[in-house]
């Protein structure tokens, strides 16, 4: 197809952050600008014919500090030229908070400044590819037996920059593809549908025949399989199902706000907070996470972060504010959902380590009577605040080491810290899914005679 | 019509003549423009925090040239948006843009202020807050609250529709406390004067302890309250409904014509019921928003369609979550018929069981028909009688099943349900709204803790 072409910069970039440096030090203020291009590509297919969507978006956004108090603006080039007034009438009615301030220039930052590039429109013929390769893998994985009903793949590009009164000034650039299918599975027994993500940081890195797999188990299993009553288990979740469970962790290492649940978790850390073969990490560079990044929303260098070292918590992610309460620098966690929102502190690949892990087969080996959690079939419970979770999961039964019958849904439940202090060993089978804002991943965990609640 | 929707206008014949010539024979299509503005403060236990203004402009241009679609999405909701996007629409349909050169130059667009958020609202949703936590000890909140302004139009070829402007007070967040933690969600196309006291009522009501006794396990007889049971047909009969795939991708959209619940019982789609938080003129495809009888008399009647499902005779349901996205069948404001009985008539008739009064979210299977509602707060029903609260816990249930047991006795009142807030299917986050009487169910399934 043919390709746009983008605008040239304009310099609008340059004339908004010089006027809001002469504005803010004035009111001796500091001012963070954001500004983002992006360019997506969507190619949908179903019963009904195909769609194809094309989006391109920019966007500013600005943050105004001053004696710990912060303003957020945000809108597209029209309305830019308005952001600085109306973050400096909303900044009287902010609440002070510790921290808060405009970040500060970091190594590197002089080569970096310069107009993000446009990006360009990802190309059709690769989103057609994909969806060709999902059908093909799907029909081997599904023997027949599943439909895909809809499939929707969706290829995007952006282009960043920030600015700061306090020095900073950075641009980069980052890539993202997806593919959520809904397939339907049918049978003798009736049929049963369900929708199926997979995302990565590059289309020829999505996994496409592990999540064939994962949606042909995910509509099969409960049609085929038998209920399975709560009993004591030796319990080994597929890396997708712990994925999820992972994933609803992250928030206890957000920041500050967590801390003091972490703290009475842990007897003000003098017990781990999970086995000592668990390790949590954030890595925006991970191999096989769908976020790759090399800054975060604040412009802040990215880099592995470990979290909870062999079971022990030992530190926070953490954006400027965060950094600054706690004495330290920023872990390059702060996280833009869309332009025009103010930046959070979240996850970009968080995972359990597989540094330690073994051969999934070795892990099936010891199991003597066992379940195999193979996919979720709702959204998981987890409350980390009530120590409580709970999985709904079809799977396979484990005997002696080899798989067994078909389990149609199997609840695993549970305090969760004793889950995490009981894992006994993890696979090196690490997998990403898209979860708590970014990419979420675990290998297979085993936990042996675990008894549900 | 207010300023954004004089502004959404002021090229209007212009539009319509850009739209006109990018259609060839045998295509349908449309452009839409849309201004979200969002004022938004972050809330703690503590109070208010930080506040923040955003606002976002984009025009679309959307092709149906059957069997396939297009849709080309740029920022901005001016001329100049609608001629860029016209010209890359035209590129890869294969046509050449009919951009006329306008008779006199554009006059310079004058520059539109963001809207800075008011003392009023800071004090109206402060206040809510203080009220709702008289002593916050022992509570940790994480709220955002926003109030959102929506003005969106469509340009076909034969015309100019506005699409009208909806604003809405909108919370999305948790409340922690030692034994749990739980989302919060409301939303109230009310005034906004009327919609921050409703919020507080909201909160004040999940800020209240969570209750340690479980319910009853396996199948059980459940009372809804009208805000629970809002939510409960908002997923087991207008979603169904949705027409989406030719061969019907629903148990209840493969039986049209049947009798599926109890006669008397009615359930419709209004899209122009005033006040609701899914209400508008005109769908995002230009469509006139249409009344749509889902259920008559017990009976499945209707289908939600758009112009890609219905064509021409699409009944105005085709919503679309932003400009960037392509519209779907979906649903809008959902209401039941009410009966006459009382709540306590229903928990007489109930005998052993649960009254229901706060579900925080659904969802349903469509092939299969086996939906899962969770369940926030609710008391047990024993001898007839509502009394002892229990723990959260989630109800299942099949579709089918579950309205051919619905007892015939509805209550008298219909209340429209607060927290069924904002409804996502396939990613995409739409504003909905209705009202339904409180209803009895027989043999759903109770899970505890899965809440």
């Amino acid at each position: 197809m043919t390709v746009p072409v983008p605008r040239p910069d304009d310099g609008l970039f340059d004339e908004l952050l010089s006027a809001a440096s002469r504005e803010a030090a004035r009111e001796g203020e500091g001012a963070e600008l954001y500004e983002r291009c992006g360019a997506s590509l969507e190619l949908a297919e179903d019963d009904d014919g195909a769609r194809v969507l094309v989006s391109h978006e920019r966007g500013f956004a600005l943050r105004l500090f001053r004696s710990g108090r912060v303003a957020f603006a945000a809108g597209n080039p029209d309305a830019a030229a308005s952001l600085f007034r109306v973050a400096r009438e909303a900044l009287p009615r902010a609440r002070t908070r510790r921290g808060a301030r405009a970040a500060p220039a970091v190594a590197g930052d002089a080569a970096a400044s310069r107009p993000a590039d446009r990006p360009a429109l990802p190309d059709e013929k690769v989103a057609r590819d994909v969806l060709a390769g999902f059908r093909r893998s799907l029909a081997t994985s599904g023997d027949g037996a599943v439909l895909l009903r809809e499939a929707t793949v969706t290829l995007g590009e952006r282009s960043e920059r920030l600015a700061t009164t306090a020095g900073r000034d950075a641009a980069w650039t980052s890539r993202a593809a997806a593919l959520v299918g809904t397939v339907v599975g049918r049978s003798g027994a009736g049929r049963f549908s369900a929708r199926v993500v997979a995302a990565a940081a590059r289309p020829e890195e999505l996994p496409l025949a592990r999540l064939s797999r994962y949606a042909a188990d995910r509509v099969l299993l409960p049609l085929h399989g038998r209920p399975l009553e709560d009993s004591r288990r030796d319990l080994l979740l597929d890396a997708h199902v712990a994925s999820h469970l992972v994933g609803r962790l992250a928030p206890l290492f957000l920041g500050d706000d967590y801390d003091p649940l972490l703290l009475a978790r842990t007897r003000d850390g003098r017990d781990p907070l999970a086995a000592p073969v668990v390790s949590l990490v954030d890595d925006s560079g991970a191999t096989g996470g769908p976020v790759r990044t090399t800054r975060d929303g604040e412009g802040t260098p990215q880099k592995r972060h470990v979290v909870v070292e062999r079971g022990v918590a030992v530190s926070r992610l953490t954006d400027t504010a965060a950094a600054a309460r706690r004495g330290g620098a920023s872990s390059g966690n702060a996280v833009r959902r869309a332009w025009s929102e103010p930046p959070v502190i979240g996850v970009t690949n968080f995972f359990v380590d597989p540094a330690a892990g073994l051969a999934p087969l070795d892990l099936l080996n010891p199991v003597a009577r066992g379940l195999y959690a193979a996919v979720l079939l709702e959204r998981p419970y987890v409350d980390v605040a009530a120590d409580r979770f709970r999985l709904s999961v079809a799977g396979y039964l484990i005997e002696k080491g080899r798989a067994g019958g078909r389990v149609s849904e199997a609840i695993v439940s549970g305090r969760l810290s004793d889950l995490l202090r009981r894992v006994e060993a993890i696979g090196d089978d690490l997998r990403f899914v898209s979860g708590a804002g970014g990419g979420v991943g675990s290998p297979t965990l085993y936990v042996p005679g675990w008894k549900s609640e | 019509m207010d300023a954004v929707e004089r502004e959404h206008a002021e090229d209007a014949d212009d539009a319509v003549r850009i739209v006109s010539g990018l259609l060839r024979r045998g295509d349908h299509g449309e452009a839409f423009r849309e201004r979200r503005t969002v004022v938004s403060w972050s809330a703690s236990e503590a109070g208010l925090l930080a506040p923040s203004v955003a606002e976002e402009r984009g025009t679309a241009v959307r092709i149906r040239h059957d069997p396939e679609t297009l849709l080309f999405a740029r920022e901005g909701d001016g001329a100049d948006a609608l001629r860029e996007v016209v010209r890359d629409a035209s590129r890869r349909a294969g046509g050449s843009p009919f951009l006329k050169p306008r008779l006199r130059p554009a006059p310079p667009a004058a520059p539109t202020a963001l809207p800075a958020p008011t003392d009023e609202q800071a004090a109206a949703i402060a206040s809510a807050l203080a009220r709702a936590l008289p002593d916050p000890r022992g509570i940790v909140l994480s709220l955002t609250v926003s109030h959102v302004v929506v003005t969106r139009a469509v340009i076909t070829a034969r015309g100019f529709l506005a699409c009208g402007r909806s604003a809405r007070l909108v919370a999305t967040g948790a409340v922690r406390r030692a034994e749990a933690t739980r989302p919060f969600a409301f939303q109230s196309a009310a005034p906004f004067p009327d919609a921050a006291g409703a919020f507080s009522a909201a909160l004040r009501e999940a800020v209240r302890p969570v209750a340690a006794s479980l319910p009853l396990r396996g199948e059980v007889d459940v009372v809804l309250s009208p805000a629970a049971a809002t939510v409960f047909w908002h997923e087991v009969v207008g979603h169904p409904l949705e027409a989406e795939g030719r061969n019907g991708h629903s148990v209840l959209s493969r039986v049209p014509r049947a009798a599926v619940a109890p006669a008397g019982l009615f359930v419709w789609d209004d899209p122009g019921a005033p006040d609701q938080p899914g209400s508008y003129v005109h769908d995002d495809e230009g469509s006139p928003a249409r009344r749509v009888p889902l259920i008559e008399d017990g009976r499945v009647v209707g289908l939600l369609t758009d112009r890609r499902t219905g064509g021409a005779d699409s009944n105005g349901h085709g919503r679309a979550a932003d400009y960037r996205r392509p519209p779907r069948p979906r649903l809008s404001n959902l209401f039941v018929s009410p009966g006459t009985a009382t709540l306590e008539e229903l928990a007489d008739r109930c005998g052993s069981g649960l009254l229901v009064h706060a579900i925080s979210a659904g969802t349903l299977e469509p092939e299969s028909g086996r939906f899962l509602l969770l369940v926030e707060s609710a008391e047990a029903i024993r001898r007839g009688r509502p009394g002892a609260p229990v723990a959260r816990f989630a109800l299942a249930g099949d579709l089918l099943s579950a309205l051919r047991h619905l007892d015939p006795a509805r209550g008298a009142v219909s209340r429209p349900a607060e927290g069924l807030g904002i409804c996502v299917k396939g990613g995409d986050a739409l504003p909905v709204g209705g009202s339904s009487p409180a209803i009895l169910l027989r043999g759903l399934h109770v899970s505890p803790g899965r809440s």
